[in-house]
């Protein structure tokens, strides 16, 4: 009784969870229409591309680390999306 | 004492994951499409307190990435630490009566192999690094999708280190009984990172590291891009900085942290081109918090500015700050009231502090047109230079009125503001 009470309890939360990832994967999905293949040269810019050095990323993640109690969390390169 | 640990072990070992996890990305990241060989040196100089000098580090780096066929990349790449500078051995109010000179060497080597699709990479990689009294190797595995339109992209990374630290042999000693590595003890290995004990005076730790990240990135419209992720670390092993002694309650101790730390990190980055500018504004923001009481806020942002089409500059400025670990204390506190729990340390990334970086970055970019090469030789090259400043605050941990001795001598770079100097050239060639 006391293990289906506890299953109950959990399984809002874990509804919850399930509804979020999808509502991530679905906003996800539809930014498949943002921008058209013929409108990203702007975005294929080296500027525009998140750590776009990792020789530099990874020496400032050197620096800091060894600065700061925290690591990690300074994102990746590449990410594709300004490739046609 | 001839050598000393030059930086946290903790942080040797991040930055490792950051090298690891940044190059496996980097290796599968569609942006590259030729073969590519980067050189940087970066130099770190930290002012420091007392007779010894300051801190210097100078970090050599050497990548080289060729295609094998369409769709495969093999990669190999090597770091160097080269760091001299002083160190306080004993965490206590007057750190310059303990200031000591020191300097190490550490080398590092990592290889990786790519596989890319027309939507999709994968990526395997493996590194090993070794000083005289630290080894690590690590494995790591990247992937990354983009969904249909290629407006969104989701990565996921995954790393581990099998790494060992030096320590004293100190036996079944409690923790105020244990005392610290000099650069007297021998830290003995069997080869470049297979290590060896020497009984009766110096043992090898173990320290296991699971590192994973995931990232999605979204273009927004035809100038604006996001990114959000989180980041999550598991540290098991000992992580101390076995030189580091703690003054407690009349003895010096080597420092003692936990065993175990959870990390978490979750960060979200956008940037935005000025198409009439030429130009484009970047910012970023990233929340963190650990096991052991840490928790941080980040702040950046930077604006870069195209001159011409060879010319590129860039500003950036970031602010941080973080809160103490739950079992740091200032020195006075630890000498007079003991520690806070079973542990002491006096690692100064374990206070508060304040932390703020401003920077300069100057780029030419040399790109082949109409089928000629750059200098004969390349399709592109990329030469920068750049230059940052940090500042660091350092704040009480332990309310101040209760504290005669002040915080202002526990450590080296306390009391001035203008802490450290990056200097960074890098060379960048693709053919």
């Amino acid at each position: 009784m006391g293990l289906r009470s506890s299953s109950r309890r959990r399984r809002p939360g874990r509804i919850l969870a399930l509804v979020m990832v999808a509502a991530a994967l679905a906003g996800a999905g539809c930014g498949r229409f943002a921008v058209r293949a013929s409108e990203k040269e702007h975005l294929a810019d080296r500027t525009m591309r998140f750590d776009a050095d990792g020789h530099e990323s990874a020496a400032d993640d050197h620096v800091l680390s060894n600065r700061e109690g925290s690591a990690g969390g300074r994102g990746t390169s590449g990410g594709g999306c300004g490739c046609n | 004492m001839r050598l000393q640990l030059a930086l946290a072990r903790r942080a040797v070992a991040g930055a490792a994951v950051a090298t690891a996890l940044v190059m496996a990305a980097a290796a599968i990241a569609p942006v590259w499409a030729d073969d590519q060989i980067d050189l940087t040196t970066t130099w770190y100089l930290e002012r420091r307190r007392g007779p010894e000098g300051g801190l210097s580090v100078v970090h050599p780096q050497l990548d080289v990435q060729l295609d094998a066929g369409d769709s495969v990349t093999v990669g190999a790449g090597y770091t160097a630490d080269v760091v001299s500078g002083a160190t306080a051995s004993v965490f206590s109010v007057d750190a310059v009566a303990s200031a000591t000179p020191f300097e190490d060497v550490r080398h590092e080597a990592h290889a990786s192999l790519a596989i890319k699709g027309s939507r999709s990479g994968l990526s395997v990689g493996a590194g090993a690094a070794a000083e005289r009294d630290y080894t690590s190797i690590n494995v790591v595995v990247a992937g990354n999708v983009d969904l249909p339109g290629k407006n969104t992209n989701l990565a996921l990374s995954y790393t581990h280190h099998f790494d060992h630290v030096c320590d004293r042999d100190n036996g079944m000693a409690g923790a105020l009984e244990r005392r610290a590595l000099t650069g007297l003890q021998p830290c003995e290995r069997s080869s470049l990172i297979l290590v060896d004990d020497t009984p009766g005076e110096t043992v090898w730790r173990e320290v296991e590291i699971d590192t994973a990240e995931a990232t999605l990135t979204q273009n927004l419209s035809p100038t604006l891009a996001v990114q959000a992720g989180a980041y999550g670390q598991i540290l098991r092993g000992f992580q101390s900085n076995p030189y580091r002694r703690v003054a407690v309650s009349g003895v010096e101790p080597q420092e003692s942290v936990p065993d175990v730390r959870g990390r978490l990190a979750l960060f979200l980055q956008a940037n935005k081109y000025l198409t009439g500018l030429h130009s484009a504004v970047h910012g970023a923001v990233r929340g963190y918090s650990d096991t052991w009481g840490v928790n941080s806020l980040a702040l950046e942002m930077g604006y870069s500015q195209y001159f011409g089409d060879s010319l590129l500059f860039r500003l950036r400025g970031r602010v941080y700050q973080q809160t103490e670990a739950s079992f740091f204390k200032d020195a006075f506190f630890y000498d007079t009231e003991g520690p806070a729990g079973a542990y002491f340390t006096g690692d100064r990334e374990l206070a508060p502090i304040r932390n703020v970086l401003g920077g300069a970055r100057l780029s030419y970019i040399g790109v082949g047109q109409d089928g000629e090469s750059v200098w004969g030789l390349f399709d592109e090259v990329r030469f920068e230079l750049k230059g940052d400043v940090l500042l660091l605050d350092e704040l009480p941990a332990n309310p101040e009125e209760d504290n005669p001795a002040g915080i202002g001598g526990q450590f080296l770079s306390s009391g001035q503001l203008i802490d450290a100097f990056v200097l960074q050239l890098a060379l960048h060639t693709a053919f």
